[in-house]
């Protein structure tokens, strides 16, 4: 419980401090990184192409939008749609192979989506990336002003943080946990493994895919980088500082990673020096990210009291 | 009628033919004991009774069906269940949850797979405690399964392999490792499985699979080289050869 009620004041005190943008950005953000760390958090599979998903569904979603005027559940439930189909196919390329060679094909197969993005000009608009996006109204409410945004995607964020919740707490989250511990094993209780990291593939798939159309609403543009392996690599650097394989280390991870991109880049050009040492520690102190910090700390400051609480007691 | 039957069942693995030609026969409710020097092939025997090797030739079958190349999860669903000679357990999640993923894979229906909390299954979280109960590990449930010693691990290897109510189970060595203390808990413990479970059991330790096997199978370089009642295989002058070959002079 005390998770959400931080992240309840998180969500209503965020744009108050940060920009309307920005803010908007983090929760987005942090949807891509809840589907990826249903991957490589809870499965075990280090996919290094969530951006194939999450700029397949943008710029699918995003040509609707534009040219036919679809209304903003079509597009997400497109973008879902499609973020989940792109997923199933590669998804169904990668399990067959596992460890590096799983790593690679999620790379490769990603920069073929990327390529054909980028030569395929007259939908995408290769490099310029494809402009003018809009944000259909939603039951008459308009949510063109930045705020009204905010609010739509914080409670899509919201919806999709519980869906998560559902989901690594139930049965098939333990099965992945327990794919990712022990595969031989799982495949001798009577799981068929591939079928399971197939269906990881396809839910991680559908979150990368609401959070592409809900950035290409954010921005009014699907940029190239959108569906490029930079995007890949940075999802899984936020989901990794903040924490993988904890239903909130994404979120954590999302805030530290967009909130640092954002503001200290705007003050210091050198700011991914930055990302690159708290990477560092992560992978040499904190395998489990900021999450596992913070755990850390206070079973540190409760070692540290423990004696205290003795000394005064002894006179009695 | 067998429960499980191989027929003439070969596993070759390059120049090596570590399981050569195997028949044998497995009669509902008793417990049938694999003996043989190390390297003899019963491991990899397991292993294609449980899918995890498709045999090179020959057929396995099963309560009358071929199941010869099947994969191993559905094997497990047929109702086969074993454990591993070296402990093969899920060491971050906690000791119930071990047993409580072998009761659900067996469910027949997955109803609420992706939705429904893991912790509102009473019937499997009951099932699993019971299971825990009976191996001596019901106080440890909540443990992370890498946290206890490793005898409470070869407990909860056979933990596992039980709660997946399995028609026919495989024990690999169940004793592996263990002190003589804990390998005599562990005896009595196989020895309460007997009767209820058709069981084929691997084991090195001689005096044990005499004293409790109805039949005795014994294979040397990949061939049974004997079969019968545990009487016959004490008689038998093979037997005597396989095992001691290497250190009687001729």
């Amino acid at each position: 419980m005390k998770p959400w009620v931080a992240i309840l004041a998180a969500v209503v005190l965020l744009p108050v401090f940060v920009r309307h943008a920005i803010a908007t950005e983090i929760w987005i953000f942090a949807i891509f990184g809840l589907g990826l760390n249903l991957l490589m958090g809870y499965t075990g599979l280090l996919s290094f192409g969530q951006a194939t998903f999450f700029g397949s569904a943008a710029y699918v979603a995003g040509y609707l939008l534009k040219y036919y005027g679809i209304n903003l559940f079509l597009a997400l439930g497109i973008g879902v749609v499609v973020g989940a189909a792109s997923a199933a196919l590669v998804g169904y390329l990668c399990v067959q192979r596992s460890g590096l060679y799983f790593i690679m094909l999620t790379f490769a197969l990603n920069q073929m989506f990327f390529f054909t993005a980028y030569q395929w000009t007259t939908v995408t608009g290769g490099e310029d990336g494809m402009p003018g996006i809009p944000r259909p109204s939603v039951l008459g409410l308009d949510i063109h002003g930045p705020l009204a945004y905010y609010a739509t995607v914080a409670a899509l964020f919201l919806l999709s943080l519980w869906v998560m919740q559902r989901i690594v707490e139930s049965p098939l989250g333990k099965i992945l946990k327990a794919i990712r511990e022990n595969e031989l094993r799982a495949e001798a209780l009577g799981f068929d493994v591939p079928r399971m990291k197939l269906v990881a593939f396809v839910v991680g798939g559908a979150f990368s895919g609401l959070a592409g159309v809900l950035y290409a609403m954010l921005f009014g543009i699907v940029p190239l980088e959108a569906i490029g392996f930079v995007f890949s690599g940075n999802v899984v650097f936020a989901t990794l500082i903040g924490g993988s394989g904890s239903l909130y280390g994404p979120v954590i991870g999302s805030f530290v990673f967009i909130w640092l991109s954002e503001s200290v880049s705007a003050m210091w050009a050198r700011w991914p020096l930055l990302l690159g040492v708290a990477f560092v520690i992560v992978v040499l102190f904190f395998r489990g990210g900021v999450v596992e910090a913070w755990a850390r700390f206070w079973t540190w400051r409760a070692a540290r009291r423990a004696p205290d609480r003795v000394r005064i007691d002894a006179p009695r | 009628m067998p429960l499980v039957r191989t027929e003439r069942l070969t596993k070759s693995f390059g120049a090596l033919t570590a399981v050569n030609e195997v028949t044998f026969e497995v009669e509902e409710g008793s417990l049938h004991s694999v003996i043989g020097p190390n390297g003899a092939g019963k491991t990899t025997f397991f292993n294609l009774l449980t899918g995890q090797h498709v045999p090179t030739s020959g057929r396995i079958l099963f309560d009358g069906h071929d199941i010869t190349g099947t994969p191993p999860h559905r094997i497990a669903h047929l109702g086969i269940a074993r454990s591993f000679q070296r402990t093969s357990i899920f060491p971050v999640l906690s000791i119930l949850d071990n047993v409580w993923l072998a009761a659900f894979a067996r469910q027949a229906s997955w109803r609420g797979l992706a939705w429904r909390p893991a912790d509102r299954y009473p019937e499997l979280t009951r099932r699993a405690l019971d299971v825990l109960g009976e191996v001596g590990l019901g106080e440890k449930a909540g443990l992370p399964a890498r946290e206890i010693s490793h005898g409470e691990q070869r407990q909860l290897e056979l933990a596992i392999a039980l709660a997946a109510t399995p028609r026919l189970l495989l024990l690999d060595e169940p004793a592996a490792g263990l002190s003589p203390d804990e390998t005599q808990k562990m005896v009595t413990l196989v020895r309460t499985l007997k009767g209820r479970y058709t069981i084929v059991l691997i084991e090195h330790k001689i005096d044990v699979v005499m004293s409790m096997s109805d039949r005795i199978s014994v294979m040397h370089f990949g061939s049974v080289i004997a079969e019968g009642t545990p009487d016959e295989i004490r008689r038998n002058a093979d037997v005597r050869r396989a095992y001691l070959g290497g250190i009687v002079a001729p």
